[in-house]
This record gives structure tokens, C-alpha cells and sequence, in this order.
């Protein structure tokens, strides 16, 4: 599958929500853990070895799951391919906990949940749509259900 | 660069939910002439297939730091993706008419995460504001005064452009004038300035969009706040994380401890959507236990 990888790249130059050195080890059999500087920028995670200026590779975080295997390590896996784990080894608990925080937050579809959420709460207390003024009320991906439009309980309260 | 391209392309054809799909023309990269391909817009990924019904994508088209532009071309209805980085490859599309044209424009220059994650942002301190006002028997901000949340207001600004200085904890409390305003993506992505106006116009405080703490202030700080007012934003549901210059992210402080009030099922009040998310879920799985046993 292609992909524009030259844009990914300089995403992965953008400042970081998170980044940390940590022991990583891939999902092969065989593959071993190894010191790695692991940054999350939006919801890609991307990986470099130390002092290098271009990464390994990236991980697009939708679709996954992190678990954690103890203290101060985690996993990532992907919902179609679940036995393949990407281990990740931090330095505290701490910091284990905050990188499976974020990761967990850092999907797309993660957002999606929270601005519908944000919405129907802004509108019950307000009857307003607090998106309108934006001019994006109506686009698909902020529908309380899928495609559905945004309901309200008083339709005389507002146009919606 | 590796990517879990299996994994990516999963996203694309599983059932959560795409943003926009329809028919584009693309311009072929060496074979330049323009190819009808399906596309699916989902979240910041615009996924291109051979087919309406084809299994996989042939590619996919990150739309992180991008600028969707019209475009001069032989083709009507024409539009452009361009991204800011050097020798970034131009993605020329055409659409099958004006509406679509417009439409597709419209989705995909909102398409990135951080336009997504301003509104959502923007509407988390919404709900802040009216839990605020209501909780303080309708006052409005002038109720508020004196209190520290609303020095909390005047202090906090996100730092994430790259071009901020402040890179430890104790910056990040200082005024908000030090840090930049608004804080843009990296690119110049026009769009998504537009979208920026357009919510700092709701917004307060030394043009700071949002007054979201970042997570690593002070703990003492955050007890005072939440002492004073019945109801607390949450300081940890997004990705602010303060960092230094370097890249390298401060040294993390634990998560903020709440109040009883909000672990209370019975005032869904609070404005942390991701510790109601939580905690439907545990109501959920409990409801599920109860009823698999009444079987």
C-alpha cells in the first residue's frame, strides 16, 4: 500500500505530545527489545533510534489496544492482528501509566467519542448546538450516531 | 520508514465509520494522466482504492500538515493537497462536479487531528464555562473572581509550537503573554487558521484558546482548584505534556487526584469526557454481569 511517506516523515520533525526513550521491542518472533526514542505526534507513533533524524518506522494508533504486562511495561496491539504485540519498556510506572493514557487517547475515533460527548452535553444544558457557529454541525463524523443526525429534545428551543 | 501498513489499511475498511467516500480523478505520479479511484476519508487518512468494491486501498494519503487548494488543471473541478515539507509531492484531484469539488475540498482541509482536537478542545471549555456558571447559581465569571480557578484562566497557555521557550514545569505557569498565541500546527495550513479565527473569537485570556492546565503543574496547585469548586476540568484527557525544546517531554508528575464528587456516577457533570468513558464502561460491563446472571 502506498503512503506519502516524505510528509510523514517531517510530521514525525513536529513537536511532540510525548516523547521518551524507551526499550521497544517488535512483534516478530525474534525480535528483540531495544533502547529507542519514541515520540507520539497526533495519532501516529513514531520510533528513532537515538540521535537519528529520520525514524525506523511509524505506528498509526487507530484500531489498537494497549495492555499493560506489568509495572513498567505496556503493549500495543492491533485489532486485526492481535497476537502481534509491540512491547514497550519504560523507565517508571509513572511513566508506563502516562504513555498508555495518551496512546489510548491519541486515536481519531478516540476524539470523535469525545466531541459527540461534549456536544450532547453542551446541548442539554443549553439547547444550542455549540457547533453551528463553527458552520460544521452538519458534518458526518460529529453525528451523535452513525450518519444520524444530530437530535435534540426541544425542537422549539432550536433550529436544529 | 516502516509503517503497520497491514494494520492501516484494516482501518480502512473496518466498520468505523468513514467521514466522506465518493469518486475522485487522481493525477497519477509518473503516469500523469488522471485515474478514477474510490476514495474514503477517515479521521486524518484519506485511503484510495482501485475500486468502489475493492478488498484493500492501493495507497493512502496522510492529511497531517496539509493545504487543500483549487487548482488551475485540464481538468474541471479541480483541486490540490499540498503538503508544507520540502519537495512534498502535490496530489492533484478533480471531482465530477462543483458540489462535490466543494464538499471534498471542505472535509479534507478539516480532515487533520489538530483541527479536530481544537474543536474538541474548544468545546471541553464550553462545558467547563457553563458547568461553571450553573454550578455558581448563575453568577457568570464575575462570580468567579478570587477564586483560583479563574487565576488558573489568566495563567495557563498550551505550549506545543515549536517555537515556544518554555520547556520545563515551571514556565508553563508563567504569564500567558510569554507563550504563543494560539497554538497553530506546524504548517501553515490556511484552512485550519481560517477555523482558528473563527474559535478565537469565542475565546479569552490573551488569545489562549483553551485553559486547560497542562498535566505537569504543580500538584499543590491543582488541590486548591479543586477544593474550591465542586465540579473540575480534567487536566489529563488530552495530550498536553509539557516539553522541552529538545523534544525530550519534562519529567512526568503523577495524574491528578480527584475529589470524591467525580467519581460519582450520579453527577455525569463532570466535564472529563474520558472518566465518564471510563465509567460507563464499567457501568456497562456491571449491567451486563447483572443480567448474564439473572439468565
Amino acid at each position: 500500500m502506498r503512503f506519502n511517506e516524505k510528509e510523514l516523515v517531517f510530521l514525525s520533525r513536529q513537536p511532540p505530545e510525548m516523547a521518551a526513550e524507551l526499550g521497544m521491542r517488535g512483534p516478530k518472533k525474534g525480535d528483540v527489545v531495544k533502547k529507542r526514542l519514541v515520540k507520539l505526534i497526533v495519532n501516529f507513533l513514531f520510533y528513532f533510534r537515538t540521535d537519528e533524524e529520520e525514524p525506523i518506522g511509524a505506528l498509526l494508533l487507530e484500531q489498537c489496544v494497549v495492555t499493560k504486562v506489568d509495572s513498567q511495561t505496556f503493549s500495543i496491539a492491533f485489532l486485526d492482528e492481535a497476537e502481534r504485540k509491540y512491547l514497550f519498556e519504560c523507565n517508571t510506572e509513572e511513566q508506563c501509566k502516562e504513555w498508555m493514557d495518551s496512546i489510548t487517547k491519541a486515536s481519531y475515533e478516540f476524539m470523535r467519542k469525545s466531541l459527540i460527548f461534549y456536544r450532547t452535553e453542551i446541548h442539554k444544558l443549553t439547547g444550542k448546538d455549540p457547533l453551528e457557529q463553527y458552520g460544521i454541525s452538519e458534518e458526518t463524523r460529529f453525528q451523535v450516531s452513525n450518519g444520524a443526525q444530530f437530535m435534540h429534545r426541544d425542537r422549539h428551543t432550536s433550529s436544529l | 520508514m516502516k509503517l503497520n501498513e497491514r494494520s492501516v489499511a484494516h482501518y480502512a475498511t473496518c466498520d468505523t465509520p468513514p467521514d466522506k467516500t465518493g469518486f475522485l480523478f487522481k493525477k497519477g505520479e509518473r503516469n500523469t494522466a488522471y485515474h478514477r479511484r474510490w476514495f474514503v476519508l477517515k479521521g486524518n487518512m484519506l485511503f484510495y482504492f482501485e475500486e468502489r468494491d475493492s478488498r484493500e486501498p492501493i495507497g493512502v494519503i496522510v492529511l497531517e500538515g496539509c493545504t487543500v487548494e483549487l487548482c488551475e488543471s485540464s481538468e474541471e473541478f479541480a483541486f490540490a493537497i499540498k503538503f508544507d515539507c520540502a519537495k512534498a509531492r502535490v496530489y492533484k484531484m478533480a471531482a465530477e462536479n462543483q458540489a462535490a469539488m466543494e464538499s471534498w475540498v471542505k472535509a479534507l482541509s478539516r480532515a487533520s487531528f489538530d483541527y479536530m482536537r481544537l474543536v474538541v478542545k474548544e468545546l471541553e471549555r464550553q462545558l467547563e464555562e457553563i458547568q461553571e456558571a450553573a454550578s455558581f447559581g448563575g453568577a457568570g465569571n464575575g462570580g468567579l473572581q478570587g477564586k483560583p480557578k479563574s487565576s488558573r484562566r489568566n495563567q495557563v497557555a498550551r505550549s506545543r509550537s515549536g517555537a515556544s521557550s518554555s520547556s520545563s514545569s515551571s514556565s508553563s505557569l508563567s504569564s500567558s503573554s510569554n507563550a504563543p498565541p494560539m497554538a497553530v500546527p506546524f504548517s501553515a495550513q490556511k484552512s485550519l487558521q481560517e477555523e482558528v479565527q473563527l474559535m478565537a473569537g469565542c475565546s479569552k485570556e490573551n488569545g489562549v484558546a483553551w485553559s486547560k492546565p497542562p498535566a505537569n503543574l504543580a500538584n499543590g496547585f491543582v488541590e486548591v482548584a479543586s477544593s474550591c469548586a465542586v465540579w473540575e476540568g480534567c487536566g489529563d484527557s488530552g495530550n498536553v505534556i509539557g516539553y522541552g525544546a529538545d523534544g525530550m517531554r519534562a519529567p512526568p508528575v503523577p495524574p491528578r487526584r480527584r475529589g470524591a464528587s467525580l467519581e460519582s456516577p450520579v453527577s455525569p457533570g463532570t466535564g472529563c469526557f474520558s472518566k465518564l468513558h471510563d465509567w460507563y464502561g464499567r457501568e456497562v460491563e456491571e449491567l451486563r454481569v447483572q443480567w448474564l446472571q439473572s439468565q
